[in-house]
């Protein structure tokens, strides 16, 4: 069942121009989608424009057959879709249990709050550990499953991640994907934006590859990780940007 | 030891009342990254209100918070709307807030002086002029019961950011703007509440000020540079800053007006402000900006 389209869109940041030129992407119930693709093809900028941080110029988001675009993102959150931006994006000053907090904000029942709040702590009970310290205080890889945590409170059906592992040390990058292993056997639908396409697409069912804004090509995960244009698009570019370094 | 004693406390009482009026400033500047010029004017502003209300209807200066404080509060949500909510997002609306402040605070004192005329002012309720005697030590009464209420206010405006579901929103929004989206903070209206609730403070300020100092609507330019003064030292953004920023600068101003006589004392404001601002420019509490 298609749960989530996204139907030719167009996005962009204040006047400049359009990053994403016309992309389509259908997203299926409890499936996982790993988005690969070089830097500036839109990633971040579809995601964004998912759940609300961004408006569309053109075409349509879609979620349970409801159009997303103009919706704020408390109201597309209230729908079931977090969002887990990159650079992790805690409240530093804020204790671990206050960010947890905040990821419950659009919810209204203070009971309800704390019970989803524990749920999330039975899942990292290293949180539960640390609850009263700063977040600022955290490792990069606690301050990440930190931000995961935020976003799983309010239970969503689809979890967005940009960029989950960046920065983080192979072992700890690899506890991370274990997690999103986890929600994907929990049966949740999730969308991830991944730098390091090999690890993010042994993970997935479903591979898209964006370049330049629109969704060049897509198929099952294994099938895009030997495509001969994945090497090629990923290592063309890289000689192409030494080229143009050296001239 | 006695007459330091005394200058102490001079000193102390006034540091309440000049961190609420920088408490304000503080708040807005952490929320919305814009250094409110026309806080001072505001201040003056509700400092009329005040004063009017006591010399007409004889409402007590401390009392009339509970005019000032609401009707500063809706004057902040209206300057907002018109004047702040327009500019937003646009390019250069960091320097635009900049000269949209100053611009507002001409045109406030302009329409104050011809409305009320430029006489000094001061409301006059009887514990303007009384003092209070704490074992060998003298109070002003005003300024005891003035910073009081001020302290009171702050911890107020503490308790409501940390407990309250809009605190922490307002809390999110100023520790990091994107996070607070992402959420689901509506930004763009925590802004708004905001910048009312330092407009409140400002006309809580005003009331105090209508008794414990002469005030015309020119004086607001005296007052924003001492307030300037407080949060930068103390770190912009900061409230504890702002209390510390008071509190060091208030017993410092009296102190050196006293051993080195008044007209010095005003100046201990602005060296403040320069050696922090060669010395640590994010301030005491501050966090360094991000360019």
């Amino acid at each position: 069942m298609v749960l989530l389209e996204v139907d030719n869109i167009r996005a962009g940041y204040g006047d400049g121009p359009d990053i994403l030129k016309g992309l389509s992407m259908e997203i299926e119930q409890g499936k996982t989608y790993c988005i690969i693709g070089p830097n500036g093809a839109g990633k971040s900028t579809l995601l964004r424009a998912i759940c609300g941080l961004l408006h569309p110029r053109e075409g349509n988001v879609t979620y349970k057959g409801e159009i997303l675009n103009k919706l704020r993102t408390d109201e597309i959150l209230r729908r079931g879709i977090s969002f887990v931006p990159q650079d992790r994006c805690l409240f530093p000053d804020m204790t671990v249990k206050e960010n947890l907090r905040m990821g419950g904000y659009i919810l209204r029942d203070r009971k309800e709050l704390e019970d989803r709040i524990e749920e999330v702590l039975v899942m990292f009970p290293f949180l539960e550990e640390r609850g009263s310290q700063q977040a600022k205080t955290l490792s990069g890889g606690q301050q990440q499953m930190l931000a995961i945590g935020r976003a799983l409170v309010l239970r969503p059906e689809v979890i967005m991640l940009d960029e989950p592992s960046l920065g983080l040390a192979p072992k700890i990058a690899q506890y991370i994907f274990d997690v999103i292993a986890q929600l994907k056997d929990a049966g949740m639908t999730i969308i991830l934006v991944e730098q390091n396409a090999r690890k993010g697409l042994e993970c997935a069912d479903w591979g898209c590859v964006l370049d330049l804004g629109i969704n060049r090509f897509e198929g099952p995960a294994n099938t895009i990780l030997n495509d001969p244009r994945i090497q090629e698009l990923y290592l063309g570019r890289q000689k192409q940007d030494r080229q143009e370094k050296t001239a | 030891m006695n007459q330091f004693v005394q200058v102490l406390l001079f000193g102390l009482t006034l540091g309440g009342v000049y961190a609420l009026m920088a408490s304000g400033l503080t708040l807005v500047f952490g929320v919305m990254r814009i250094v409110n010029l026309a806080h001072a004017i505001f201040m003056i502003l509700a400092a009329y209100i005040a004063y009017f209300a006591f010399t007409i209807y004889n409402i007590d200066p401390i009392i009339s918070i509970f005019i000032t404080m609401p009707v500063m509060f809706f004057v902040g949500i209206a300057v907002y709307w018109l004047f702040f909510a327009r500019i937003k997002g646009t390019a250069r609306s960091g320097e635009l807030t900049v000269l949209l402040t100053f611009a507002l605070a001409l045109m406030a004192e302009g329409l104050l002086g011809y409305f009320f005329s430029n006489i000094y002012r001061s409301a006059n309720p009887p514990y303007a002029t009384q003092a209070l005697h704490f074992g060998p030590y003298i109070l002003s009464a005003g300024q005891f019961y003035a910073t009081l209420m001020s302290i009171g206010l702050i911890v107020l405006l503490w308790a409501f950011l940390k407990y309250s579901r809009t605190g922490y929103a307002i809390r999110a929004t100023m520790q990091n703007i994107s996070a607070a989206q992402v959420v689901g903070v509506n930004v763009e209206r925590m802004s708004m509440v905001a910048f009312g609730i330092g407009m409140a403070l400002a006309g809580a300020s005003g009331s105090m000020m209508s008794f414990l100092f002469t005030f015309y609507p020119g004086k607001h330019w005296e007052w924003i540079a001492i307030l300037l003064a407080l949060i930068v030292l103390g770190g912009m953004g900061s409230l504890g800053g702002a209390l510390a920023g008071a509190f060091i600068l208030a017993i410092s101003s009296a102190l050196v007006g006293h051993y080195y006589g008044f007209t010095w004392s005003p100046i201990t404001f602005f060296l403040a402000l320069f050696i922090v601002l060669l010395v640590r420019p994010q301030g005491l509490f501050g966090k360094k900006m991000e360019a």
